[in-house]
């Protein structure tokens, strides 16, 4: 039982006495949110070592693009950080925008911000929900999946997808939106303050949540920085970086809305600061629905989705044919094509980042991910040290991990 | 033909205490249910009014698993402690006037002793696990079983002190069959401090660590299946309803109500146990889980020091007004 | 912006448990409001016409056939590649391509739709079935008939709306109209293109009469 599981480490036992005990937690147990595994070194339930985990739902996301075409790309994003789907996809195609020199109609720009934020919301749910049923308060949790489903159900009107939507496009979005879907929109966007006040009535001001998440899991602006952590984790010790802010992408530059910061840093900081991030989204989502402008919803020089690896002689001699798309492209702005490009977008977690190497041709030579569940969960370690078992499964649900992203 | 007689009383008890036991799951599922937007069973019959028994089948048919290093006979005892402890507890309670299998004089001590019995069931079951889950969970229990045992014990002084017994009749009897008499009024501290001591003695939500089912999966019968979890279930159901049957009994004035009732006597003990009941699983649909160190926080720094409050307040007065 | 704290609990608060009985006040008042529960077998869940499921070839009511050409822009474009077309040329009708089969690996598909949308004769949809999960793996290989079949069926269904599968989505890109090589792409709803669509706050005027 006293076996240590990480030598390396050279875990200090205090005062010389007790007996350490280790527990592989994952990488099935109710609370890892997934495949996550978490060794731990502890005296009693005093966490003296943590260490991570990941690996076990990776499927080679990075390696299957290199043989997929951008376009095809984009259905692997789907699968990255699969409660918030849409908000990988409008990465990603922001990203490849970027690389190709692609523009993008206003009004697929607004249409992609709204369903980017819609997904954020649907993402703080899910994360409300289970860091919630974490920490005990089931209720919440339900309540949390009524509202997601609101917006589950949306999204199936608009693109035929729940989960996985591949509703954006490289230059555009896939259809249109119709007026029955707006006021479907409209009217939760009437509904959800109530909601939201539902959730803070269970647990914002309970003496046990709070018990929970003051002062626990702490990190200062500085460790933040030095772990990495973006997003939420990031703005709840006080540092003022939000992507959509400071680069903004697609319509945030056009959009009004506040960035929360948090003071503390420990998990009630954090989880006022998604709180309140639920409420700038449907502020946003309000602006676009508001300012949405005409227009097409694909821009004229969006490549074909039938994106031909290799230019074939045939259609580069100009033969009219199918899939002469891109080619006209890559023969048009040459010089643009090759080369590397890491372009980030605001997903829900934090900084998602796509980093594509391109050698000129209809596929990536390299992309990576800057996934922002890896980089908080290498993060747990340092947070979690310290604390109590029962404060790990907090850390986790506060940290919004997703393993689909952080294996990929 | 007097033993004949007591067994065949004690097989009625069973059964119907097995029968309330298996619909305080079905009554915990829908009422849960409901405050989540949500329906609980349904499929099972008319509203799923047959999912208990259906659960019953399903647990006595399940393959029993016993872990290969697991401690085999302490493994099989600990179940089997649990519900005894729990069930012999049932033999003191007066359902009504008369309505009781032994009405002994330290009625309330056998029931402090046969509740505390039954967290060894816990630990053991923990400890012979041989999982860590379990582990963790059986000595959470243990913990919590004892800091908890204190103040519910004290909490109790004060009712002993105004009835002048510990039979569990005349405690009843002493409240007589007035509202004002009961000693829910003059014991509101005691009552406070017992109500929280009894979440934490039975387990519920705040204070479900030994099974957090989020933190050490599920706690000390993490490694329990079939039947044999179906017992600790069992055991952890009937002892909701011993301690709800004690605050009734103690508190509420027991088997005294607005009217007698004429043909079934213990009517309104039955609903005041299951007022009792509903409060449990109102809770437990309400409210987060305390962390370990926090628990015992509260019992040993808030409950305990009320209680022995509520003991020195209750002896005073009493020395006052007689 | 600084998030704002709500105020700490007075001592009286801490005292009655105020903001604990607010919650326990929102769960029973939870009690008795209507359960959001869909009892999935009997209650059959809405499905948005446009809804990605099962394949199905659309069978076209002039010939009985499939309307496929051939063009091999689904195969192409699969990004699972799990579709499968063998053809011919037909020497006969003008040398134009035939399809012998077409097959789709159900399994390995992950529902993206380009094919249905990269489609240029709307040959290839995405219906609204999703209920065809099967115990073996065999059977979730469709063939060509498999997949006409599953038209059929698709339409025989009381609220089929198959009009709306018949490919609403944008033109393909890089193919001049000329180059489109049997009966054109259906005509892009003139909702989608100008005048009629929906636009910031106008919205509503675009709702149907009756529509809250």
């Amino acid at each position: 039982m006293s076996r240590p599981l990480m030598q390396h480490l050279e875990v200090p036992v205090p005062d010389g006495e007790g007996e350490r005990y280790s527990l592989r937690m994952g990488p099935q147990h109710p609370a890892t949110h997934g495949v996550l595994r978490v060794d731990l070194e502890l005296d009693g339930e005093t966490i003296l070592a943590c260490m991570p985990q990941v690996g076990y739902l990776h499927r080679g996301i990075e390696k299957l693009a290199e043989s997929r075409t951008y376009a095809q790309g984009l259905i692997l994003t789907d699968r990255l950080d699969y409660i918030a789907a849409m908000a990988n996809n409008v990465g990603y195609c922001v990203a490849v925008e970027r690389l190709l020199s692609i523009s993008v109609p206003l009004r697929a720009k607004y249409i992609r911000t709204m369903v980017a934020e819609m997904s954020r919301i649907c993402s703080h749910l899910l994360w409300l929900a289970t860091h919630a049923l974490d920490i005990g308060a089931m209720t919440v949790f339900l309540y949390c999946f009524r509202e997601r489903e609101i917006l589950l159900d949306l999204f199936e009107e608009l693109c035929g997808a729940r989960l996985t939507f591949s509703y954006p496009r490289i230059g555009g979005v896939r259809q249109d939106v119709t007026a029955g879907f707006i006021s479907e929109l409209q009217r939760f966007l009437d509904i959800f303050p109530s909601k939201m006040e539902e959730y803070e009535t269970l647990i914002d001001t309970n003496r046990i949540w709070l018990k929970r998440t003051v002062g626990v899991g702490k990190v200062t602006g500085e460790e933040a920085l030095a772990l990495g952590l973006t997003g939420a984790c990031l703005r709840g010790s006080g540092i003022d970086y939000d992507i959509r802010k400071h680069q903004p992408y697609d319509a945030y530059g056009l959009v009004d809305f506040e960035v929360p910061l948090g003071r503390d840093g420990d998990i009630y900081a954090r989880y006022r600061c998604r709180m309140e991030e639920l409420h700038q989204s449907a502020r946003i989502i309000q602006q676009c629905i508001d300012q949405l402008p005409p227009g097409p919803i694909v821009g004229p020089d969006a490549p074909d989705l039938v994106m031909p690896a290799k230019a074939s002689p045939r259609i580069a001699a100009g033969a009219t044919t199918y899939g002469a798309g891109l080619i006209k492209l890559i023969r048009d702005r040459g010089p643009y094509l090759a080369g590397d490009i890491y372009v980030a977008t605001e997903v829900p977690k934090g900084e998602l980042g796509f980093y594509f190497i391109s050698d000129g041709s209809s596929r990536p030579y390299r992309m990576h991910i800057r996934s922002p569940s890896f980089i908080h969960i290498g993060a747990m370690a340092a947070i979690a040290k310290g604390g109590l078992v029962a404060d790990l499964i907090a850390n986790i649900g506060s940290l919004d991990i997703v393993l689909g992203e952080s294996d990929r | 033909m007097e033993i004949l007689l007591l067994i065949v009383w004690i097989v009625i008890l069973f059964t119907v205490v097995m029968l309330h036991v298996a619909y305080a799951t079905y009554f915990e599922r829908k009422i849960i249910g409901h405050m989540q937007v949500r329906l609980g069973p349904m499929r099972v019959g008319w509203h799923g009014l047959l999912q208990p028994i259906a659960d019953g089948v399903k647990s006595f048919f399940k393959e029993d698993i016993i872990p290969e290093n697991a401690d085999r006979p302490t493994f099989l005892a600990a179940p089997i402690i649990c519900l005894v402890a729990m069930m012999s507890s049932l033999a003191v309670l007066p359902f009504a006037k008369g309505w009781v299998l032994a009405d002994i004089d330290i009625g309330l001590l056998f029931v402090f002793a046969m509740s505390s019995l039954a967290s060894y069931g816990v630990v053991l079951a923990g400890w012979s696990s041989n999982s860590k889950y379990s582990f963790l969970g059986g000595m959470r229990s243990m913990a919590q079983v004892i800091s908890y045992e204190i103040s519910m014990g004290l909490s109790l002084v004060g009712v002993m002190l105004l009835a002048g017994s510990l039979n569990l009749s005349a405690i009843v009897e002493a409240q007589g069959d007035r509202f004002l008499g009961m000693y829910l009024l003059p014991q509101c501290l005691g009552f406070f401090v017992f109500f929280i001591s009894m979440l934490a003695e039975t387990n519920r939500v705040p204070f479900d660590l030994p099974e957090a089912e989020t933190e050490l999966v599920s706690g000390y019968c993490t490694e329990y299946s079939g039947m044999r979890y179906a017992i600790f279930f069992m055991a952890e159901y009937i002892g909701m309803m011993v301690m709800a049957s004690i605050g009734t009994l103690c508190f509420l004035g027991g088997w005294h109500g607005p009217f007698p009732v004429p043909f079934f006597p213990p009517l309104w003990f039955v609903l005041k146990v299951y007022l009792f009941m509903f409060i449990f699983i109102w809770i437990r649909a309400t409210l987060p889980r305390y962390r370990y160190d926090q628990l015992m926080d509260l019992g040993w720094k808030m409950l305990i020091p009320l209680a022995l409050a509520n003991i020195v307040l209750t002896a005073c007065l009493k020395a006052i007004l007689t | 912006m600084q998030i704002q704290y709500k105020p700490r609990r007075g001592w009286l608060g801490t005292i009655f448990q105020i903001e604990i009985l607010q919650g326990m006040n929102l769960t029973l008042k939870r009690l008795f409001s209507k359960p959001i529960t869909r009892q999935y077998p009997d209650e059959r869940p809405q499905v948005c016409a446009g809804f990605r499921g099962q394949h199905a070839l659309v069978r076209d009511a002039a010939t009985g056939d499939s309307t496929c050409v051939g063009c091999m822009r689904c195969v192409a474009v699969c990004p699972s590649r799990c579709i499968q077309i063998r053809t011919h040329r037909d020497p006969k009708a003008g040398n134009r391509r035939v399809i012998d089969d077409y097959r789709i690996e159900a399994p390995r598909c992950v529902y993206c739709g380009f094919c249905e949308e990269v489609c240029p004769v709307n040959a290839i949809v995405l219906t609204k079935v999703f209920e065809y999960s099967r115990f073996e793996r065999p059977s979730l290989l469709f063939t060509k008939e498999q997949l006409l079949d599953n038209w059929d069926r698709f339409v025989s269904q009381p609220d089929s709306q198959a009009d709306g599968y018949l490919n609403p989505f944008w033109r393909p890109r890089g193919l001049a109209e000329g180059d489109l090589p049997a009966p054109k792409r259906l005509p892009v709803p003139s909702e989608w293109s100008g005048e009629q669509q929906v636009v910031g706050r106008l919205w509503r005027q675009h709702l149907p009469p009756g529509h809250v």
